[in-house]
C-alpha cells in the first residue's frame, strides 16, 4: 500500500473494504490478496511479475476471480444467457475495483457511456430521432437490459418473473388480452419496432405502417412450412388513405379485449 | 399514496427493531457479496471534497447528454467524478453535494409545433435543471449516508428522483420517480383526411407517465436477506382515436388513464457454495380509456361517399373500457458450485396475469350494417370478456471445466405460454320503431412453447486468445384458434425449429489492443411469421486499440443477412452498420480533449404480398442508408487557476435516405464559468432541427438557451 496508496485509499472507500476489516473473509490486513494472490514476493522486490495482475489475464481468469466470492448471488443467475459472458467481457469492463464508491455507476448518464463506450452501433441508433429517451439521460441501458443476463433475448430485464421488461413502463400494453396480435406474444415488440431508434414515427420498422402489416398479413401462404398470419381481414382497396395505415381502425394492434379484429 | 404509505409503514415497521438493537458492528457474512456501504472507514480515509463535484460540470438540461459519445476508455471514471462520493469521516460536513437552477429560453419553433412536442418537447421557463447530494450521519444512527439525485423539474418532458439510504449490514432503501410528457401528433402517421385539407392525427395522444419504485433490501450483505418492493406505472391524458362502426369509422377524442402496481416481496439466501432466491409478487391493473363525442353536432367519419344515396354520420358516442386485472407470480432462483469444476444455474418462474372487462358503447347517427343492408339510427353495445394467461418459464445450466483450458456450459430453457379468453357481446340496432338484437360469444386461445439447448466450448488457446463454439437447437410451436370458427382465419398452428452454430474469438495481445468477433449461422426448417429469422448469418465485431495513453479508439461492425426462400415468402434482408469512434484527450485533458463518433447503416429488405384490393403480386420494400456522427470537444481555460473556465462543444447528425430520408440535427455549445468556491454559473446552447423530405410539413427547427447557477457544498 505504500506503493500503490492511490488504490488503496479507493479500496478502503469502497464496498472491497470490508475484505480488509473483517477477519472472517480471510484478508483481513491484506486486501490486495484477495484478488492479486500472495503478494509478499511482490512487496519486497517491487517485481511486477511476481504478482498477479488482472490486468494481463483474460476474461475468463479476471472473472474467476470476481467469482470467489460472487458466484452465489441473484445477479448471476443469469450468467450463462448473457452475452457478456459468452463474449468474454470481464467483470472489470464495468466494475472499477480500484476506485471508490460506486463499484458500479448509478447514474443514467454514467451507465449509458459506460455501456456506449462498447456498443457504438446501438448508441448511433439512439441519436435517430424517434428513441428512447436514453441519450438524455432520462433513461439508462440497464432499465431495459440485465448486463448480468437474463432469460430474455438480448438480456432484456424482465416484468412480474417471466414478462418482457417493456411492461414496467408499458403496462397499458400488457394484457393478458381477450385477443391477442400473435406477435407480441411470440416474438415481442421488436417484431414491429426499433427499441433504440428509428427514423419512423413511433419507431416502427418501417415508413409506412401498412408494410408492417402486409408483410406478414400478405395473402400468401407459404410452403412447405406454415407461416401464421398470412391471410388478410379483409380485401382493403391501399390506393384509399384510409387502408394506408391499417392501426387506425385496428388501433387496437397490441391486442384487445372486445374484438377479435383488434378494432377496440 | 395508499401503497407508497404502506410501503413506509413497512419499512419502520421493519425497521425500529432492527435499529433499536444497534450492533457496534454488524454481523459479517460469510463472503464479501453485497456491495454494503462499509461503516468503519478508517479516519486517516482522505475524504471525497466538495471540490471533486464541483469539478464536475453540470447537466444542464434533460438533453445534456443527448449527442455525447462515449469516452472509450473513461467512462467510469466520469462516473466517479460526478457521483459524490460516500462515506465520510466524522471531520466533514454531513451535506455535500450541488444543486442546479436555471431559466431557459425558446426562440420558438419554426415548422411544426406538433412534431417539435413529439421529438423535443422541451420549453421554456424557470427550472429546476437537477441536483446530486449525499447526506451522511458521521454517528451512523439511522442511517450511513442518504443520496438524493434530481433532474429537470418543471414542466419538462421528463423529471426523475432517486434516493438511496443504506445503514450498512441493516437496510438499503431506494426510491425512484420519473414523470414523462408523452406527446406524439404525426399528420403523416395517421391522417386518412390530409387530402381534404384536414390535418389530424387520428392516433394522436398527450399524456403524462408516471413511473415510481421503492425497494428495501434488509440485513444486505448477511447471508439470508429479505427485501421487498413495489413498483408502479401509470398513465393519464387526453387523444385523438377511431370509433369504428361496420361501414365507418370516426375520429373521435378519447381519455386515456391506466394504471399497473406491483408487489413483491422475497428472501435471499447466500452461503459460500449455494444461493437461492424465493420471491413472491403480484400485480393489479386498471384502464379506463372512454371515447367520446358530444351529442349535437355530425361526424361525417373518414368515409364520405354516400352508401345507397345516405350519406353516414355520427352524432354522438360515449364508448367506455372498465378494464380491471391482477396477477401473481413466483421466482425462484438459484445458483451453485458443488464442486471446483462445475457451476449450477437455474430459475423456474411462473406468472398468471388476469384481466376482465366491461365495455359499454351507446352511439348514434346515421349508421350502416353492411353484412344485413341495414340502416339504423342508433347502437348500444355491452361486451364482457375477461382472459387468464398462465405462464410457465424454466431454466438451468452447467458450466463445466473438465480441463484447465477448456469450458463447456451446457444451458437449457423451456417457456409455457397459454392465454385463454371469452369475450360475450350483446347489441342493440335501434330502427325507426324497431330494435335489432345482435349478440355473439367468442372463445379465444393462444398457445406457445419454446424450448432451446445450447452448448458452447470455450477454449484458452493461449493467455490472450480465446476461442468459442456453440451450438443451439430451437423448437417450439404455436396454436392460435377462435371457437366458433369465424371467418378465413379462425385458427393457425405453427412449429418452430432452428438449428444455430456460432464460432466466435477474443483476441487480447496486449493491454492496448483487444478484439472480438463473432460469426453466427442458423438454419430452419419452421418459423412462425413471415419475417421470422429464417436462414440467417448474423456477424459482430469489435476493435478497442489504444495507441497512446491519451488515444484510444474503438470500432464496432454487425451484420445481419436473412433470406426466407419459400415458395409464397421470398424474404431477403440483409444489414450492416459500422461504427468508429475515438477520444483523445493530451496531457491527461488538462486543455482540452475531444471525442466522437460516426457510424453508417444501411438497410434493405424486400418481400412479396400480394395486394389485397386487387390481389396482384406486389413487393414491400424498404430502404434505409444512414449517416450519423457525434463530437464533443472539452476547453480548460489554461490560464486560470483558481476559478477554470470551461467550454464544450460538439453536438450530433443523423441523415438517412430510403424510404424515410431524414435529417436530425443537435449542434450545442455550454459554458462553465466558477463565480467562487461553491457557485459556478453555466449556460447552454442547443439547436434542434429536423426534416423529411416526403412529409415537409413536418420539419421543424428552434433554438434553446438555458443559464443558470448551480451552487456547491
Amino acid at each position: 500500500m505504500a506503493c500503490h496508496e492511490d488504490i488503496y485509499n479507493g479500496i478502503a472507500k469502497s464496498p472491497h473494504d470490508v475484505v480488509e476489516t473483517d477477519a472472517k473473509r480471510g484478508f483481513e490486513g491484506r486486501v490486495c490478496e484477495a484478488c492479486h494472490g500472495p503478494g509478499q514476493k511482490h512487496a519486497e522486490s517491487g517485481d511486477p511479475t511476481l504478482i498477479r495482475n488482472p490486468a494481463n489475464l483474460n476474461a475468463a481468469a479476471v472473472d474467476k476471480i470476481c467469482l470467489t466470492c460472487h458466484l452465489n448471488q441473484p445477479t448471476q443467475v443469469g450468467r450463462l444467457e448473457s452475452s457478456h459472458a459468452r463474449n468474454q467481457v470481464a467483470c472489470t469492463a464495468c466494475h472499477k475495483v480500484h476506485e471508490s464508491q460506486p463499484l458500479v455507476v448509478r447514474k443514467a448518464e454514467a451507465t449509458n457511456k459506460l455501456c456506449a463506450s462498447c456498443h457504438l452501433n446501438e448508441w448511433a441508433q439512439f441519436q435517430r430521432p424517434f428513441h428512447h429517451r436514453v441519450p438524455e439521460g432520462d433513461m439508462n441501458c440497464v432499465d431495459c437490459h440485465n448486463p448480468h443476463g437474463s432469460i430474455r433475448p438480448a438480456m432484456q430485464q424482465s416484468f412480474a418473473a417471466n414478462e418482457p421488461g417493456c411492461f414496467k413502463c408499458h403496462g397499458d400494453k400488457r394484457g393478458p388480452f381477450t385477443f391477442e396480435h400473435a406477435p407480441v406474444r411470440f416474438e415481442g415488440c421488436q417484431a414491429c419496432h426499433e427499441p433504440h431508434g428509428s427514423a419512423n414515427p413511433r419507431m416502427l420498422i418501417r415508413a409506412d405502417v401498412r408494410f408492417v402489416c402486409l408483410e406478414c398479413h400478405a395473402n400468401l401462404p407459404s410452403a412447405p412450412v406454415k407461416v401464421a398470419g398470412v391471410v388478410p381481414p379483409a380485401f382493403h382497396d391501399l390506393r384509399s388513405p384510409v387502408f394506408q395505415n391499417c392501426t387506425v381502425c385496428h388501433q387496437k394492434i397490441h391486442g384487445s379485449y372486445v374484438d377479435r379484429n383488434l378494432l377496440k | 399514496m395508499k401503497a407508497i404509505l404502506a410501503i413506509w409503514v413497512m419499512f419502520i415497521w421493519v425497521m425500529l427493531p432492527l435499529l433499536a438493537q444497534q450492533p457496534a458492528a454488524p454481523p459479517a457474512p460469510t463472503l464479501p457479496a453485497a456491495p454494503a456501504t462499509t461503516t468503519s472507514a478508517p479516519a486517516t480515509t482522505p475524504a471525497a471534497t466538495p471540490a471533486a463535484a464541483q469539478a464536475t460540470p453540470a447537466p444542464t438540461a434533460p438533453a445534456a447528454a443527448a449527442t455525447t459519445p462515449a469516452k472509450p476508455t473513461a467512462p467510469a471514471a466520469a462516473a466517479a467524478t460526478s457521483d459524490t462520493a460516500s462515506p465520510v469521516p466524522s471531520t466533514e460536513p454531513a451535506l455535500s453535494g450541488w444543486v442546479d437552477l436555471g431559466y431557459r429560453w425558446g426562440s420558438g419553433v419554426g415548422g411544426s409545433l406538433d412534431t417539435y412536442r413529439s421529438i423535443i418537447n422541451l420549453g421554456s421557463g424557470p427550472k429546476f435543471l437537477g441536483t446530486d447530494f449525499t447526506l451522511a450521519d458521521p454517528k451512523h444512527r439511522w442511517f450511513d449516508t442518504i443520496q438524493v439525485r434530481a433532474d429537470t423539474w418543471g414542466d419538462e418532458p421528463s423529471s426523475s428522483v432517486h434516493v438511496e439510504a443504506k445503514k450498512s449490514g441493516v437496510y438499503d432503501f431506494n426510491a425512484d420517480y420519473r414523470d414523462f410528457a408523452y406527446f406524439n401528433f404525426l399528420p403523416s402517421y395517421a391522417d386518412p383526411l390530409l387530402g381534404q385539407g384536414i390535418v389530424l392525427d387520428e392516433q394522436s395522444f398527450d399524456t403524462r407517465r408516471k413511473i415510481a419504485a421503492l425497494s428495501l433490501d434488509i440485513r444486505p450483505g448477511h447471508w439470508w436477506s429479505p427485501y421487498f418492493g413495489w413498483d408502479h406505472d401509470s398513465s393519464s391524458g387526453t387523444g385523438a382515436s377511431v370509433f369504428v362502426s361496420d361501414s365507418n369509422d370516426y375520429p373521435v377524442p378519447n381519455t386515456l388513464s391506466d394504471s399497473t402496481d406491483l408487489y413483491r416481496g422475497g428472501v435471499r439466501f447466500e452461503k459460500s457454495h449455494f444461493h437461492v432466491t424465493l420471491e413472491e409478487g403480484g400485480t393489479s391493473f386498471k384502464s379506463d380509456q372512454s371515447l367520446y363525442q358530444n351529442p349535437g353536432s355530425a361526424n361525417y367519419g373518414n368515409f364520405s361517399s354516400p352508401i345507397f344515396g345516405q350519406t353516414l354520420d355520427l352524432t354522438s358516442l360515449l364508448a367506455n373500457y372498465g378494464i380491471g386485472g391482477s396477477s401473481a407470480y413466483s421466482k425462484v432462483l438459484l445458483t451453485a458450485n458443488p464442486t471446483s469444476w462445475l457451476d449450477i444455474y437455474g430459475q423456474f418462474l411462473y406468472s398468471q396475469p388476469n384481466s376482465n372487462v366491461n365495455y359499454q358503447q351507446t352511439d348514434a347517427g346515421n349508421l350502416y350494417l353492411q353484412s344485413q343492408i341495414l340502416f339504423y339510427s342508433s347502437e348500444q353495445q355491452l361486451s364482457s370478456a375477461a382472459a387468464e394467461q398462465p405462464h410457465t418459464t424454466g431454466s438451468l445450466g452447467a458450466e463445466i471445466r473438465p480441463f484447465k483450458r477448456v469450458r463447456i456450459v451446457e444451458s437449457w430453457l423451456t417457456d409455457r405460454l397459454h392465454d385463454a379468453g371469452s369475450a360475450a357481446t350483446t347489441q342493440a340496432l335501434l330502427l325507426a320503431g324497431a330494435s335489432v338484437p345482435l349478440s355473439s360469444l367468442i372463445d379465444s386461445t393462444l398457445v406457445s412453447n419454446y424450448s432451446q439447448e445450447a452448448v458452447d466450448v470455450f477454449f484458452e488457446a493461449s493467455q490472450k486468445l480465446t476461442l468459442r463454439g456453440s451450438y443451439r437447437y430451437v423448437w417450439g410451436d404455436a396454436l392460435y384458434a377462435f371457437l366458433p370458427p369465424q371467418g378465413l382465419a379462425s385458427s393457425a398452428q405453427e412449429q418452430l425449429r432452428q438449428n444455430i452454430g456460432i464460432g466466435s474469438a477474443t483476441y487480447h495481445p496486449t493491454q492496448k489492443i483487444s478484439l472480438t468477433g463473432e460469426v453466427e449461422g442458423a438454419s430452419s426448417s419452421g418459423v412462425y411469421f413471415r419475417t421470422s429469422l429464417y436462414d440467417y448469418q448474423k456477424v459482430r465485431a469489435q476493435v478497442h486499440y489504444q495507441p497512446l495513453q491519451s488515444l484510444s479508439v474503438s470500432a464496432d461492425f454487425t451484420l445481419l443477412n436473412n433470406q426466407n426462400p419459400l415458395a409464397g415468402t421470398n424474404y431477403d434482408y440483409s444489414s450492416h452498420q459500422e461504427s468508429l469512434s475515438f477520444y483523445w484527450s493530451p496531457g491527461g485533458g488538462k486543455i482540452f480533449d475531444i471525442q466522437g463518433s460516426y457510424s453508417r447503416a444501411d438497410l434493405l429488405s424486400n418481400i412479396g404480398f400480394l395486394d389485397p384490393g386487387t390481389l396482384s403480386p406486389q413487393v414491400s420494400r424498404y430502404l434505409d442508408n444512414s449517416h450519423t456522427a457525434t463530437a464533443l470537444v472539452d476547453l480548460t481555460w489554461p490560464h486560470s487557476k483558481r476559478f477554470t473556465p470551461k467550454l464544450a462543444a460538439g453536438g450530433s447528425f443523423f441523415i438517412s435516405s430510403g424510404s424515410m430520408p431524414t435529417s436530425y440535427y443537435q449542434p450545442e455549445a455550454k459554458l462553465w464559468l466558477p463565480l467562487s468556491g461553491h457557485m459556478t454559473w453555466f449556460t447552454e446552447w442547443r439547436y434542434y432541427g429536423y426534416g423529411e423530405a416526403f412529409n415537409l410539413y413536418e420539419g421543424f427547427r428552434t433554438h434553446l438557451v438555458t443559464t443558470g447557477v448551480r451552487f456547491t457544498r
